[in-house]
């Protein structure tokens, strides 16, 4: 993979490249801002971008509002925005113009490398990761179809929201492929989703979430 | 003795110094425009004052009266700059005139220009000053002619004996004080006189100079209150921006070592070899994660990070968390102050929790709008049980105090069975109420 870092701490910048060249992928370049960040994606055209929201010069949400500009610019890049905090506005602007090739973790998760680094090949490969908390926050809406999901149900549509496929579904929750698909089948149901290409419901049953949320 | 004599060496050299002139000065163009100033107001107001009690034509009456108000504050400006420059004494000026909106907003809020009407007040005053002011010029300016009498005699009443001549006129400014004089030897009593003058006005124009001084600073500077308000506006707004440099040094220091420990210990964990390694490596990612999740309410608490977008993603934010569904309206035409965006989002914060803890509500609403005359409402709305009191719990109390310090006011109504609705009303800046 290659990727792009934008972090205005120097100490975790530094880290991640190690973290992620460590792990043999190639980091094209470590910058400390925005607009250095959207210099280096035009320039490598790297497969995922590591972004911190509040960077350098407002310290508000420039990393957001990169990110999103990056996704419509460069869709073959994946952008993870990497924060202290998780705040369902920017989830929900993050995931406004589609879930795919895009991610949202607190910076807690770099300690769990494993983890992160499969969530940030999953955003490259343009697939979601958001935070658990994303999801914590975001399962305590009301809304009647989602209120109408078992227990069960929501810990699969959580994990889906986290942007797991079925057999990470399966893994995490120690359940069969099988028994998860009956679960799907059901959120989507309860949801009135239509069927219509597999992924999109899963799309589309995540940014019910996110929708409430606006 | 001694101190008679040093005394009089003061008052005598007096004259000669340039604290003299400076207040002289001050005398002369302070008489002018005093004077000047005086008849200015008393035109526009007499009328006014006349034209509104006679119940007709009150509009015109209003118009003279905001006439004079901004006359008023004009004439102070002028009155402290004579002041400055003549004089080199310094007296601050109020603070700008804060313009309300609409127009019966901007009829109040200038009507109740308390600086306007003191600078009006001044104008009043001014006027047995400035005529005594002119008065220590006059008679200053009297005693210096006075004093060259004898060197006029000799030049131009040096005429052949018997030649009849009018006697020369002498004063000294005082009642009375009006005498002639027909032979040279007399014109020294002009002379001494003539001194004398001088140093009366010079010292009436120092007494005067400071007088005025004094009654400008309290009529033409700023006000107690406004000074006050003033003085609250900057504290207000520095604890506001100390505690979001608060949140800004979390941000930046501690959350980010914290975030790079949790990184290293990571690294270290994928190396760990034996068990009781990966155990000790557990424990500290999971200190970690804690103390990490700490910091992040703590800094929340002290300025959620999404209201550097505006009120609107913040409890929009705020609102996703709420077990109660909530809707969120804010209808506001500009962003307020940064300290007020905070205080109202805070506000909106606690009623909300109030609300989830205690109405047993279906639904909430938070609306933040702007009234048309100007401040901000912060108003929560809940279809709960009802029975909020303001005088029971600390809860309403405090909030109803904190907002209390930006001249904001909170409102209750909720008869038993409810609906409650708790509004908060905030000026949209700090410092809105002041003039």
């Amino acid at each position: 993979m290659r990727v792009v870092i934008a972090e205005d701490a120097a100490v975790l910048r530094e880290g991640l490249a190690r973290l992620l060249s460590d792990r043999g992928h190639e980091v094209c370049a470590a910058v400390a801002d925005a607009q250095g960040l959207r210099e280096a994606v035009t320039e490598h055209v790297p497969d995922a971008v590591i972004a911190d929201i509040r960077m350098p010069p407002t310290h508000t949400d420039e990393g957001l509002r990169a990110a999103v500009d990056i996704r419509r610019d460069f869709p073959a890049t994946g952008v993870l925005l990497f924060s202290q905090y998780i705040e369902t506005r920017y989830t929900a602007r993050l995931l406004e113009s589609g879930a795919g090739g895009v991610g949202y973790l607190l910076k807690d998760r770099v300690g769990n490398v494993a983890e992160f680094v499969s969530a940030l090949e999953r955003v490259a490969a343009g697939g979601t990761a958001l935070d658990p908390e994303v999801v914590g926050q975001l399962l305590r809406r009301p809304d009647a179809g989602l209120a109408s999901l078992t227990p069960r149900e929501r810990d699969v549509l959580a994990l889906m929201a986290e942007g797991r496929s079925n057999s990470g579904i399966a893994a995490g929750l120690t359940l069969s492929e099988g028994a998860v698909e009956k679960h799907i089948a059901g959120i989507f149901g309860k949801l009135a989703l239509e069927p219509e290409s597999a992924d999109n419901r899963r799309v589309l049953a995540v940014l019910r979430y996110l929708r409430t949320a606006r | 003795m001694d101190g008679i004599w040093r005394v009089t060496a003061t008052a005598l050299r007096a004259p000669f110094t340039r604290q003299a002139r400076a207040d002289l000065a001050f005398c002369l163009l302070g008489a002018l425009t005093g004077l000047i100033g005086f008849v200015v107001v008393a035109v526009v107001q007499l009328p006014a004052l006349v034209i509104s009690a006679s119940g007709i034509g009150t509009l015109i009456g209003l118009a003279l009266v905001v006439a004079g108000l901004l006359i008023g504050r004009r004439l102070g400006a002028l009155h402290r700059w004579t002041l400055r420059k003549a004089a080199g004494e310094l007296v601050t000026a109020p603070a700008r005139f804060q313009p309300g909106s609409g127009l019966l907003g901007r009829l109040d809020r200038r009507l109740r220009d308390r600086d306007g009407w003191r600078a009006i007040g001044y104008a009043w005053v001014k006027l047995p000053l400035a005529l005594a002011e002119g008065y220590a010029v006059v008679a200053t300016a009297i005693g210096l002619a006075e004093i060259t009498y004898p060197l006029i005699w000799v030049l131009f009443r040096n005429h052949p004996p018997g030649t009849k001549l009018g006697p020369l006129n002498a004063v000294f400014p005082v009642p009375s004080g009006h005498w002639t004089i027909a032979t040279w030897p007399g014109t020294v009593s002009a002379t001494l006189a003539g001194a004398a003058s001088v140093v009366l006005g010079v010292w009436v124009a120092r007494g005067l100079t400071r007088l005025d001084a004094r009654v400008m600073l309290s009529l033409l500077g700023p006000s107690r209150v406004s000074q006050l308000e003033r003085t609250r506006a900057i504290a207000v707004e520095d604890a506001v921006a100390a505690l979001r440099r608060v949140e800004r040094d979390l941000h930046d220091g501690a959350q980010v070592r914290l975030a790079a420990v949790a990184l290293n210990l990571g690294m270290a964990q994928e190396r760990a070899t034996d068990n009781a390694q990966r155990e000790l490596l557990d424990a500290a990612q999971a200190g970690v994660s804690g103390a990490l999740a700490d910091l992040r309410r703590i800094a929340r608490g002290i300025h959620p990070p999404a209201l550097d977008l505006g009120l609107a993603d913040a409890l929009a934010s705020l609102a996703a968390t709420s077990p109660i569904p909530v809707r969120v309206r804010v209808e506001l035409a500009e962003r307020p102050a940064a300290a007020i965006e905070t205080m109202a989002y805070f506000c909106a914060a606690e009623l909300l929790a109030n609300a989830i803890k205690h109405s047993s509500a279906n639904q909430i609403e938070i609306l933040i709008d702007e009234e048309r005359t100007g401040p901000l409402r912060v108003g929560v709305t809940d279809d709960g049980v009802g029975g909020a009191d303001l005088a029971r719990g600390t809860g309403l109390a405090g909030l109803a105090q904190r907002a209390s310090t930006v001249d904001g006011k909170l409102d209750v109504s909720s008869p038993s069975g409810g609906p409650t609705t708790v509004t908060v009303e905030l000026p949209m800046r700090v410092q809105a109420g002041g003039n």
